[in-house]
C-alpha cells in the first residue's frame, strides 16, 4: 500500500505544480512585437536569455515528468486493474475508497484541505486587492495555495501508512 | 472512545491482519485503523467482525467510561 501510485499521486501533482511556477516565470513580461503590413502579417513573442532558460527548461522537465508519470499509470492499471486510475477523470485519483476505513482517512484529509483551501483563497484575494503585486506574484501565490493542498492531503494519508504492521 | 479487542481475538485465531480483512472484506490497513483504535467502525462491519471472531460485538467492542456515563 505504500508504494501505491493514489500515495504518490500528489507528490506528482507537486511536482508538476513547481514547474508550472517556473514556467510562469519564464512567460513573465514577454515582449511581443506585432508585425501587420500587406506583405507580413505575424505575431512575435521574445523573452529574455534568462527567462528563455526557464521558459523551455520548464516545457522540457514537463514532458519529461508527463512520460514518467504516463508510465508509472500505465503500471499501476496493469498491477491493479480493480483499481485503475484514468488520468482524465473529473473525481480527484488520490481518493482511497475501497472500504470505510479508506473512505474515512480520506475524509479527514479532504476536511484539512477544505480547511486550508478556506483560509488560503480569500486570504491570497484580500493581499492581492491591498498591495499592489505583479501578476506573476499572483500566479505564484494560486500555485502556493495549490502546493499546499496536495501537502496537506498527502501528509495526512501518510501519517495513517507510517506505522502500518501485520 | 470506542476500544476494542480485535488485536487480541485475532491473535488468538492465528489471523493476519489481511487474513482478518480478506474474511470481512476490508483492507488490511482498515483492520489495522480498527486495532490502533483510530477509527470507529460501522455497526455492519463490527457485526462481520464479531462473526470473523466467533465472539459478540459487545464482547469485541466497548466504550471506555461506559458506566460512568450511564450515571
Amino acid at each position: 500500500m505504500k508504494n501505491d501510485f493514489r500515495l504518490q499521486y500528489p507528490l506528482w501533482m507537486m511536482g508538476f505544480i513547481v514547474v508550472l511556477g517556473l514556467f510562469a516565470y519564464g512567460i513573465s513580461s514577454p515582449v511581443v512585437e506585432i508585425t501587420g503590413t500587406e506583405l507580413e502579417q505575424s505575431v512575435m513573442v521574445s523573452v529574455s536569455g534568462e527567462k528563455g532558460f526557464f521558459t523551455l527548461g520548464s516545457i522540457m522537465l514537463y514532458l519529461v515528468m508527463l512520460l514518467i508519470f504516463f508510465l508509472q499509470l500505465r503500471k499501476h492499471n496493469r498491477e491493479k486493474p480493480g483499481q485503475k486510475i484514468s488520468p482524465f477523470s473529473i473525481r480527484p485519483p488520490e481518493y482511497l475508497e475501497q472500504d470505510e476505513g479508506m473512505t474515512y482517512i480520506t475524509r479527514k484529509a479532504s476536511q484539512k484541505v477544505y480547511t486550508f483551501i478556506t483560509w488560503g483563497l480569500p486570504a491570497l484575494a484580500a493581499f492581492a486587492m491591498l498591495f499592489s503585486i505583479s501578476k506573476l506574484l499572483i500566479i505564484w501565490g494560486i500555485l502556493f495555495i495549490a502546493l499546499g493542498q496536495y501537502w496537506i492531503y498527502y501528509r495526512e494519508i501518510r501519517k495513517h501508512f507510517k506505522e502500518e504492521t501485520e | 472512545m470506542l476500544r476494542n479487542r480485535v488485536k487480541e481475538l485475532r491473535a488468538r485465531y492465528g489471523f493476519t491482519q489481511s487474513d482478518l480483512g480478506k474474511r470481512v472484506n476490508v483492507t488490511r490497513q482498515t483492520i489495522a485503523f480498527i486495532e490502533k483504535g483510530e477509527f470507529s467502525p460501522s455497526i455492519t462491519l463490527a457485526l462481520k467482525l464479531a462473526r470473523a471472531l466467533e465472539t459478540s460485538v459487545d464482547e469485541l467492542f466497548w466504550l471506555e467510561g461506559d458506566g460512568e456515563d450511564e450515571k
